[in-house]
């Protein structure tokens, strides 16, 4: 394809690749653990931290990289505090961020401008840094969720149950928060800190509607966002369309065709399910009525 | 032998003791049953059985002949399985597979030994039929008996149930009691199970424990009872 002459396009593809077949895997164990708005609150926590590196001349990246692992471990560390209240951390935390992030701006009003490719991503200007975090990340996640696939189901499943089978949840959940994190953190460049969560919870809805397995919904959230990134790039490319909010359209997109797809299945199965049970009532009917004369009603 | 025991246990929830004074021992191979009226910590005692809450005072303690590898291997039915409500995506095989986690570790491959407990377990249940429908799609005595299957393919020293006959209907509920009656008389398996219906257990169970409330409004140990022969006269 003509658009990946250019160098900056592969490495837009390149950072694609690389955050579409790990974002959508933690938005799958996200949903099942009911956290789905995590992602958006470890971007805010994110922003925070960026902003912080501004102020204090730091990196910016490392340091929303850094900041979004604390979050993780914070919401974690509140989950456990308020047991009861399973959004209240994400609620506590996010919001802490967002002031946080605000307040740090106001400081350095020069540099509010530059914040504005961390709000609304920009996939076509990711830096060596940050393709090199992606690939980091990308690779801590395929290990991570690949050696852990088996505790992670038991603790997604039930964590009291997980708990009681010698499975070390405490752990278990703040590596997760920490890796998603780091996940979050480096996927703000592809659609920024504004539409982070898009790349997590959408393609994990798609999957979490159609699988039937949990290797097929952890295979089919992959698929939907590699395919939304790769379409979001092309149609940004060729339409001249911001690339962040085109691949959150597309991937909005496909979780509605899949939506719309499955109800058309289903009704179909209960309009077949109809006229299997119409045929199954006429046989009993017409078993049940007086035999004519000559006739033999058994099924032999 | 002497599986578990607890020595004077108080334990309660913020300032409020809910369990004050509950000594108790559970033998290896015995069926128990815990009864009691809602909200009689009928679950927080399971709780403090096997160690996932700390008594404010007293002592439980697990006897260590009975460990494996360090821990007591048990087999857990919850009360209810949030994961239920939310959909998850998996198939009954693939969940009573998961039980067998604990044992295979990371990395061991899934081997005939492993595929022969699940299928066993489910037929125990009577879920082998329904091995490839989507867990969603059960009922609620279905996913009580795909948990109860989960547990049994971890090949468990103890099997703690907390309320699992919830949603059986009555010839499903006697099929349970008859087979959990043979797994701890033919295969040494020891069953602690929450019930509501100590009527309709007792003929299985070995022993009967009742919490039951003091003046003082918390509630505290116990009569129990022996049910079967085997144990001699009611204590």
């Amino acid at each position: 394809m003509a658009m990946f002459d250019y160098t900056f396009m592969q490495r837009a593809l390149w950072a694609g690749v690389l955050i579409g077949s790990i974002a959508p895997v933690i938005g799958v164990y996200l949903m099942l653990r009911r956290q789905a708005l995590m992602a958006d609150t470890l971007s805010h926590v994110s922003l925070a931290g960026v902003a912080l590196g501004a102020v204090m001349g730091w990196n910016p990246a490392m340091a929303g990289f850094g900041a979004a692992i604390l979050g993780g471990l914070l919401i974690e560390q509140l989950r456990r505090s308020y047991r009861a209240y399973s959004e209240m951390p994400v609620a506590i935390v996010m919001t802490s961020g967002l002031a946080l992030a605000v307040v740090l701006m106001g400081l350095r009003s020069s540099l509010s401008q530059s914040f504005s490719s961390y709000l609304f991503g920009s996939i076509v200007a990711v830096s060596d840094t940050q393709l090199g975090l992606m690939a980091g990340v990308a690779l801590v996640g395929a290990v991570y969720f690949t050696v852990l696939r088996r505790p992670l189901y038991s603790l997604t499943f039930d964590e009291e149950t997980a708990r009681i089978g010698g499975i070390p949840v405490r752990w278990l959940s703040l590596s997760f928060a920490v890796f998603t994190g780091m996940a979050v953190a480096a996927a703000i460049p592809v659609v920024g800190v504004l539409l982070v969560s898009s790349l997590i919870v959408l393609p994990a809805s798609l999957a979490l509607r159609l699988a039937r397995g949990f290797a097929a919904a952890i295979a089919i959230s992959i698929a939907a966002g590699l395919t939304g990134i790769f379409s979001g790039l092309t149609a940004s490319y060729y339409l001249d369309m911001p690339p962040g909010g085109t691949i959150a359209l597309i991937l909005l997109l496909l979780l509605l065709i899949g939506i719309s797809v499955q109800k058309v299945r289903s009704g179909l199965v209960r309009r077949n399910g109809r006229s299997v049970n119409r045929v199954a009532r006429s046989n009993a009917e017409f078993m049940k009525r007086p035999a004519k004369e000559g006739e033999n009603l058994s099924m032999e | 032998m002497i599986l578990s025991r607890m020595e004077n246990v108080v334990f309660g929830y913020e300032d409020k003791p809910v369990i004050d004074g509950v000594s108790l021992d559970i033998d290896v191979g015995e069926f128990v049953g815990i009864t009691g009226p809602n909200g009689a910590a009928k679950t927080t005692l399971l709780k403090l059985l096997l160690g996932l809450l700390k008594p404010w005072s007293g002592s439980v303690s697990i006897n260590e002949e009975v460990l494996v590898e360090g821990r007591l291997n048990v087999g857990y039915v919850p009360q209810q399985v949030a994961a239920f409500n939310s959909g998850f995506p998996s198939r009954v095989l693939e969940l009573v597979k998961s039980g067998c986690y604990p044992r295979l570790g990371l990395f061991r491959r899934f081997g005939p030994e492993e595929k022969q407990l699940v299928e066993r377990s489910l037929k125990q249940v009577g879920m082998w039929e329904h091995r490839h429908r989507k867990i969603g799609e059960l009922s609620g005595g279905q996913k009580q008996r795909i948990c109860i299957a989960r547990a049994l393919a971890g090949q468990p020293g103890v099997l703690v149930l907390d309320e699992p006959t919830t949603g059986m209907d009555r010839q499903s509920r006697q099929g349970f009691y008859q087979l959990m009656r043979h797994m701890a008389d033919q295969h040494g398996l020891t069953v602690i199970m929450v019930t509501h219906g100590p009527e309709e257990t007792e003929t299985y169970l070995d022993r009967l424990v009742s919490l039951e409330q003091q003046e003082s409004e918390e509630w505290q140990c116990l009569t129990t009872r022996s049910c079967s022969v085997r144990y001699g006269p009611v204590c």
